[in-house]
């Protein structure tokens, strides 16, 4: 498990790195995730201890964003003075998005059907 | 104030000032979302962050802790957010390696999803006269938490409305999904999966896992690329509206 921590450490690091200095648009570990993925497509496979830390994280994913979340409690007074607006732009959003998605996907895999 | 009492106070100043308390909090308030979760047979509206959230919320309230003090200690789970965002290369590479074939449709409509998902949100927020905070945390909602936190915070909006609008959005997702794509009549699983992903992120994908594996792959394939896709596009679009 060490190896595969260390690796994705790294890759978190050099995203940081070029994140401060280069891109400071895109966060550090979305880079870092950007460069391991290439990283993985180059080597063709993901080795063993790499695969484990991987799996406990997105296992446990939900557990890391409490501490933010609970920060809601410092919002609750603009959320409620906004509720309908949030709630709906949630829902709407949601319904919408997965709508759309479903939609577009069915036509292209249609049309991609039709044409072979 | 007696002996006793006394002492408990005493206890109670050096626990709250160590890490230990907001850690040991952290974790069992996630533990028992995770056992209230897994005896609901995993029902989407028993989301373990969501009771998490909620259990840390009213014993914080009940000790009388500040949140910032609550956070100076928990901020060790936090710190991990990064880890393992860059730790889902693995799942969108295994993905990516199965999936090679259907690649551009999933795309393309990932690419319409991802930007109906922003637009709705921002439009009708802004319609019905949200105050800015709120509208700037709903450009990056849509997008798996960890990934949204980072991209939250480096376009200056708050990491904690985006986190909590991206919990309730996978929420929604996972209870509303299966009843939107059976009233559009969607057969295929891959389809109805990949749909739940781009849509709802991580607590569709645990969803669409349950429903069906097919439909689970290409959830997961689509919560990660709408994670990479939306960390690239978000700014831009964010400049632009």
């Amino acid at each position: 498990m060490i190896p595969g921590l260390v690796q994705i450490l790294l890759w978190q690091g050099v995203g940081e790195l070029i994140s401060h200095f280069f891109l400071p648009v895109l966060p550090g570990p979305v880079l870092g995730l950007i460069f391991l993925l290439i990283f993985l497509m180059i080597k063709g496979q993901v080795n063993q201890s790499l695969a484990l830390v991987s799996d406990a994280f997105s296992q446990h994913l939900g557990v890391l964003f409490v501490p933010a979340a609970v920060g809601v409690i410092l919002f609750l007074p603009q959320l409620k003075a906004h509720a309908l607006a949030v709630i709906s732009a949630l829902l709407i959003s949601v319904v919408l998005t997965i709508v759309t998605t479903a939609l577009v996907l069915r036509f292209l895999a249609k049309k991609g059907a039709d044409e072979s | 104030m007696n002996p006793s009492s006394l002492q408990i106070a005493e206890i109670w100043v050096y626990l709250s000032g160590s890490p230990l308390f907001a850690l040991i909090l952290t974790l069992t308030a996630y533990q028992i979302g995770s056992y209230l979760y897994q005896k609901t047979d995993k029902y989407p509206l028993a989301n373990p962050v969501a009771i998490a959230v909620i259990v840390v919320a009213v014993v914080l309230n009940l000790v009388d802790m500040p949140y910032q003090k609550y956070f100076e200690g928990a901020q060790f789970v936090h710190f991990l957010l990064g880890t393992a965002t860059v730790s889902l290369a693995v799942p969108i590479y295994r993905g990516i390696a199965v999936l090679k074939t259907r690649l551009i449709p999933l795309m393309i409509a990932l690419l319409c999803g991802g930007i109906v998902s922003i637009v709705s949100a921002v439009g009708v927020a802004t319609f019905m006269g949200a105050d800015s905070a709120i509208i700037g945390a709903f450009y990056p909602k849509s997008v798996t938490a960890p990934i949204a936190m980072g991209v939250a915070e480096r376009l200056g909006v708050s990491p904690t409305l985006t986190a909590v609008f991206a919990v309730v959005t996978g929420i929604l997702g996972a209870v509303l999904g299966s009843s939107i794509l059976n009233l559009l009549g969607m057969k295929a699983w891959w389809q109805r999966g990949f749909a739940m992903g781009v849509a709802a992120h991580g607590i569709g994908t645990s969803r669409a896992f349950a429903v069906h594996p097919e439909a689970g792959t290409y959830a997961s394939l689509a919560m990660g690329l709408h994670g990479i896709l939306g960390a690239l596009l978000i700014p831009l679009l964010k400049s632009y509206l």
